[in-house]
């Protein structure tokens, strides 16, 4: 791969962009920009508010309160790092703050099998480790069924 | 539903039969060749050209791809011996582009900057892979909003989108894995029928399908792509100029490009995650051909992943939406069952993972009954070009 990165596929606390999001992960807060011209949370981070194009965001706690919009059960280990996390859940979570805004992570504490479409679920707070990486870990937001 | 909060076509000018298919070439297609894309796609372009009865020094035009610029007009005249001028462009090539490029071409022959453009996709991905340079992969991987907010969080790759994707239909629609799994047979039957697939020689059946591996629940092996080294090319010019060449003119009828604006581009945050732009491109490009979904006699779409197949289908009409699943169950896609022939060649699923310009060179093939899996009488034909936040969509028919 052309990624240098050694802590890849940890998150890159570097970068500008999304550093705030780990930040706040860090403190046990969901954080997402919310744009200062019309109030809208604007995911993925992005240079101009989709609905009313104003330029300035504030990095926003909302509730993490979510609804699974849909996931999938990873069986296969598609980089190295995963070949100790599978199988895991992963899916999309969209936020009863505006559900617009979906957050991909992980779905943790219940079975694959208790999952169902549209199921309540909350944010938690957790260390991120990868076995390729052992010297580092990211506090990330993951959920769990409400 | 507000159409224009998600996606739109872009605006195109009305081509309809002003230029015709005159020419394809294609290479083998295989697994790692150890061939680089630039010699696939010098090889793809000399028999494109041979095939229309042209010389090299007749082309005046090239479309190929800037995101995979393996093949551009530095390589054509390295490859020819040629020096002659050349308009040129890099949206062309495969994917949504495949689509588009003979756009392209009329664009430049109206205008007068070109009279026989060549388009040309080359890969060789199975060849880079033992390397892991290149591939899907990591053309994702290296954006940094998928590094930081997709990647750490295990959804990554394409499989794990597509089956994110999957689920939601499944939830919305009930859509079953044997409805998936209808769509991998008729490919991997149609690849049995091509002696130049991939996959030939190697059948399928549904309880094969179903007992692959999972590699993210809902998907399994058998709903993936393959990964393959190969390449083809197509050569437009003029309809009048088409009817003077050696091959009998398919034309363009119709084309159009649709893209998703805003956070919708991301997967992710895609509102209608269980549809494509093609919503918009495909009623556009049939409005241009003036026809509608069941004037279509064969069909072949961009499909990295069965549930690809299944949304482009549904989303260009040929069913109502969350019907895609019983609709293409049995024989519905097979190439003589007559409902709506698909992937005639086999697919990215079964004749190899050429990202788009086998099936639009598969069209072509159709219309002028040389196909091998033929379709009786085809006439009008269409690709459905994809890459995610954009799609295509290609009206091809036979000469009248």
């Amino acid at each position: 791969m052309a990624i240098k990165r050694a802590d890849f596929p940890l998150p890159d606390l570097t970068d500008e962009r999304t550093a705030p999001f780990f930040a706040g992960a860090a403190r046990g807060e969901l954080v997402i920009p919310r744009c200062e011209a019309c109030g809208t949370l604007a995911w993925y981070p992005m240079p101009a508010c989709d609905v009313c194009g104003g330029p300035s965001f504030t990095w926003t706690a909302v509730s993490g309160r979510g609804r699974l919009f849909s996931w999938t059960v990873v069986e296969r280990a598609f980089l190295p790092a995963f070949e100790d996390r599978v199988p895991f859940v992963s899916g999309l979570v969209a936020l009863d703050d505006d559900p617009r805004v979906r957050i991909v992570s992980y779905v943790v504490d219940c079975e694959a099998d208790m999952l169902t479409g549209d199921m309540p679920v909350v944010a938690t707070f957790r260390p991120l480790r990868f076995r390729t990486v052992p010297d580092r870990e990211v506090v990330v937001p993951m959920f769990v069924p409400a | 539903m507000p159409a224009h909060d998600w996606g739109r076509a872009k605006p195109l000018d009305d081509i309809a039969g002003d230029v015709a298919i005159a020419g394809i070439g294609e290479t083998a297609y295989t697994k790692a060749s150890g061939r680089t894309a630039k010699e696939i796609g010098a090889e793809a372009a000399e028999r494109a050209i041979a095939d229309a009865g042209l010389d090299p020094a007749d082309v005046d035009g090239l479309t190929y791809s800037g995101a995979f610029a393996d093949f551009d007009v530095a390589a054509f005249h390295e490859h020819f011996g040629t020096s002659h001028d050349m308009w040129s462009s890099p949206w062309g090539g495969g994917m949504t582009w495949a689509g588009t490029a003979p756009y392209l071409a009329a664009r430049a022959i109206r205008d007068g900057r070109a009279r026989h453009i060549l388009n040309v996709f080359p890969v060789a991905w199975a060849t880079q892979r033992s390397s892991m340079t290149g591939g899907p992969g990591e053309t994702h991987a290296t954006q940094p909003l998928k590094q930081n907010l997709e990647v750490p969080f295990g959804w990554f790759p394409q499989p794990v989108y597509f089956a994110t994707i999957a689920r939601r239909h499944m939830l919305e629609f009930g859509t079953t894995p044997e409805q998936l799994g209808a769509i991998a047979v008729a490919a991997r039957r149609h690849a049995n029928l091509n002696p130049d697939a991939v996959m030939h020689g190697r059948p399928m059946t549904i309880d094969a399908y179903l007992s692959s591996p999972v590699l993210a629940d809902p998907l399994r092996l058998l709903d993936c792509c393959l990964i393959s080294d190969g390449g083809a090319a197509f050569l437009t010019t003029s309809t009048e100029r088409a009817r003077d060449l050696r091959q009998p003119p398919v034309i363009v009828a119709g084309v159009a490009e649709a893209e998703l604006t805003g956070r919708n581009a991301h997967w992710s945050q895609q509102r209608e995650l269980t549809s494509t732009p093609q919503v918009f491109s495909a009623p556009a490009a049939f409005a241009m051909a003036g026809i509608t979904p069941s004037d279509v006699d064969v069909l072949t779409v961009y499909d990295p992943f069965t549930i690809v197949s299944l949304m482009q289908i549904e989303d260009m009409g040929f069913c109502e939406k969350g019907e895609g699943g019983a609709f293409v169950d049995g024989d519905t896609l097979f190439h003589d069952a007559g409902r709506l022939p698909f992937n005639t060649h086999g697919g990215l699923l079964s004749h190899a993972y050429v990202l788009g310009i086998a099936h639009v060179v598969e069209v072509v093939k159709q219309l002028r009954g040389t196909a091998a899996a033929q379709v009786p009488g085809a006439e009008v034909g269409v690709y459905g070009g994809y890459t995610g936040a954009t799609t295509s969509t290609l009206v091809l028919r036979k000469d009248a």
